[in-house]
């Protein structure tokens, strides 16, 4: 029966080798940056964690180990459970198989051991010291030749659809995809080939804010418009109005890199440059609130029966609270007082993590049982997964904001120096242990994510070839 | 209700790059112009140390052992950042490769440290910043650098500080 059903269903243009092959790994790197992250926390309550023998205390030591955090975090988890969200997607609203599934494993192999080798790299000390872009250059090309490939492989499985119009999910990723290759190579380009430093900066934190900007973001909300009509079963509220979003994020995100620099070392009209696109922000930002709140009206009851679309619409919430948080700190007055500080620390997780991870554990729970034809394992895990996830982080991230508001003020106070700045840290202390704590909540549900997935995979109760689950595939 | 350009994905691709490369000429393209960011300042020159000079294998150091991931290096004219100095320029960073300005200040800014304290203190801080710098302090130990980056990495920390110059 089983056989049946499978076989029944392989016409079904999925590319599904090349999608599980990214979803395993994202989930390993889920797990992985997760525990890097808990260190680094634990490191920040005592700096002698972890450093009882010499190697452990070089290899993991604080300053190796963040970077390592973050670049698994964002181009380990999410860039790899995101191409294999597209692999899936594009080929479904195309209804069409994909152009080349040997091109697609290739690309999946090529950049899991790309990514693995550039970390360990960091590890053992060979970082750019360019935050974000920490990989060695070697690794950078790897990445590029990789996010080459997938644009072609799905490029050219649009150019061979069977449907002719473009959902506009399609629009967002075909779009974060480039967008994605534009970012890496302008931002990876070597400090040494820029000339002067200050000029640098420029491509520094257009990178730092645009590999977030212009490609989780883009490809974030392309798969939030592709899930939000499946799991709430409703038509998108406003198709007008996912396209002004689309054009909007295009045209303004791109000018954020200099808001990172705000009463910096660079001329204040780069600075305002940096400032205005960051409030315009707002727009695309309201485009999709509004989209979500104008499709769900009505069936908001859903939310209760339904774990990924709890997901889904709780990533959208963080999304929006992070886009309303971000045009604020991009201000030149609460800049002066919040940058450097925790808060900062706090604000990346809340689009990174509360965001658009929540939008793809969403992804992976609707996906899953569509590649491997089996039901997901247990809904009382998926709800842990999720009360864990979204409580830990919102305890991290009270956290971080406390901190960070706390530590700007006493600068403002004075202590900016010696021992009356071990002194203020001193009073961060209660912070730094609730941020281990929300971590490791976070941590916990991530365990319980990866173990439900596991199960479905292994003993899930199979999906018979009449499943409704599938008439829905489409 | 859609037109034609909704079933054309390389129009929606070449829009969508149009609009993105405008904003790179903007943040990226157009600070070459700047003088100030195009022309070193004295204390730049002082921060142009010779290839394989003690100072240039200790910045290696610094960024190998990631230490700018706490401490910024980058003084605003804002007053929280009063008692850290002059406000740096950005002139100043004109031969740094990368620029180690960085976002995070879990520890001081380091932009002028070099005006700050002797080589015997920083060696003696790297080796226990609890002992040196306080109790409350998390700083990781750096007792298991070799001798020899140490010592770069305090020649390094002893380079950074203003030029003497007029004052403004």
């Amino acid at each position: 029966m089983a056989q049946s059903a499978t076989t029944a269903l392989s016409a079904y243009p999925k590319g599904s080798a090349t999608v599980k092959f990214f979803f395993y790994f994202s989930l390993f790197y889920l797990l992985l940056s997760m525990v890097m992250g808990l260190i680094v926390a634990l490191k920040s309550v005592n700096p002698d964690f972890l450093t009882g023998s010499r190697f452990l205390q070089e290899i993991l030591s604080y300053g190796r180990l963040r970077p390592t955090h973050v670049n698994t975090a964002v181009i380990g988890w999410q860039t790899t459970a995101f191409l294999g969200i597209m692999f899936y997607g594009v080929p479904v609203l195309a209804k069409a198989p994909l152009y080349s599934e040997k091109m697609g494993m290739f690309t999946a192999v090529y950049w899991n051991l790309n990514y693995i080798i550039g970390a360990a790299s960091i590890l053992s000390g060979y970082q750019t010291g360019v935050e974000y872009a920490e990989m060695p250059l070697l690794f950078d090309i790897g990445v590029v030749i990789c996010v080459v490939l997938t644009f072609w492989n799905l490029f050219q499985t649009l150019v061979r659809r069977n449907e002719r119009m473009l959902y506009v999910s399609i629009w967002y990723w075909m779009a974060s995809i480039m967008f994605l290759g534009i970012v890496y190579i302008i931002g990876n380009i070597p400090a040494g080939w820029a000339g002067s430093g200050a000029a640098q900066m420029g491509y520094y934190y257009f990178y730092m804010h645009n590999i977030i900007g212009l490609w989780i973001t883009v490809v974030g909300v392309g798969t939030l418009y592709y899930l939000l009509p499946k799991l709430s079963d409703r038509p998108i509220y406003s198709h007008k109005l996912s396209l002004i979003g689309f054009w909007t994020i295009a045209a303004f995100y791109v000018w954020n890199g200099p808001h990172h620099l705000i009463n910096g070392p660079i001329p204040v009209w780069l600075m305002k440059a940096g400032i205005i696109p960051s409030l315009l922000l707002l727009i695309p930002v309201w485009s999709v609130l509004a989209n979500v709140i104008g499709t769900m009206k009505g069936v908001w009851y859903k939310v209760s029966q339904n774990a990924p679309l709890k997901f889904l619409l709780t990533g959208a919430l963080f999304y929006g609270l992070a886009c309303i948080q971000g045009p604020f700190q991009s201000l030149m007055g609460p800049h002066a007082i919040l940058h450097f500080t925790y808060w900062t620390v706090g604000h990346a997780h809340m689009p990174l993590f509360g965001g658009f991870s929540l939008i793809q554990f969403a992804a992976i729970y609707y996906i899953l049982p569509r590649i491997a034809y089996r039901h997901i394992y247990s809904r009382p895990l998926m709800n842990w997964h999720y009360w864990l996830s979204v409580l830990g982080f919102i305890i991290f991230g009270f956290a971080m904001w406390t901190a960070g508001i706390i530590q700007g003020f006493e600068w403002m106070d004075g202590k900016q120096l010696g021992a009356s700045f071990v002194e203020m840290m001193q009073s961060l202390h209660i912070f730094l242990i609730s941020r281990a704590v929300g971590g490791s909540l976070m941590f916990l549900g991530q365990i319980i994510f990866v173990w439900n997935v596991y199960k479905t995979v292994k003993s899930g109760r199979l999906i018979e070839a009449d499943d409704p689950i599938l008439r829905k595939t489409s | 209700m859609a037109n034609n350009a909704e079933k054309n994905p390389g129009l929606l691709l070449f829009g969508a790059a149009f609009l993105v490369i405008i904003g790179v000429i903007g943040t990226i393209a157009l600070p070459y112009f700047d003088e100030g960011i195009t022309t070193p300042t004295e204390t730049a020159k002082l921060k142009n140390y010779p290839a394989d000079s003690a100072e240039a294998r200790g910045r290696h150091v610094y960024i190998r052992e990631g230490c700018q991931y706490c401490h910024s290096q980058s003084v605003r004219p804002v007053r929280a950042d009063s008692k850290l100095g002059q406000p740096s320029l950005p002139g100043d960073y004109y031969y740094d490769a990368p620029v180690l300005v960085m976002t995070q200040r879990t520890g001081p800014d380091l932009t002028w440290v070099g005006q700050r304290y002797s080589a015997d203190w920083q060696h003696a801080h790297l080796l226990n910043p609890q002992e040196i710098g306080g109790a409350g302090s998390i700083m990781p130990k750096y007792d298991y650098l070799s001798q020899q980056d140490r010592d770069d990495l305090v020649a390094y920390l002893l380079s950074l500080k203003p030029a003497l110059k007029t004052k403004d």
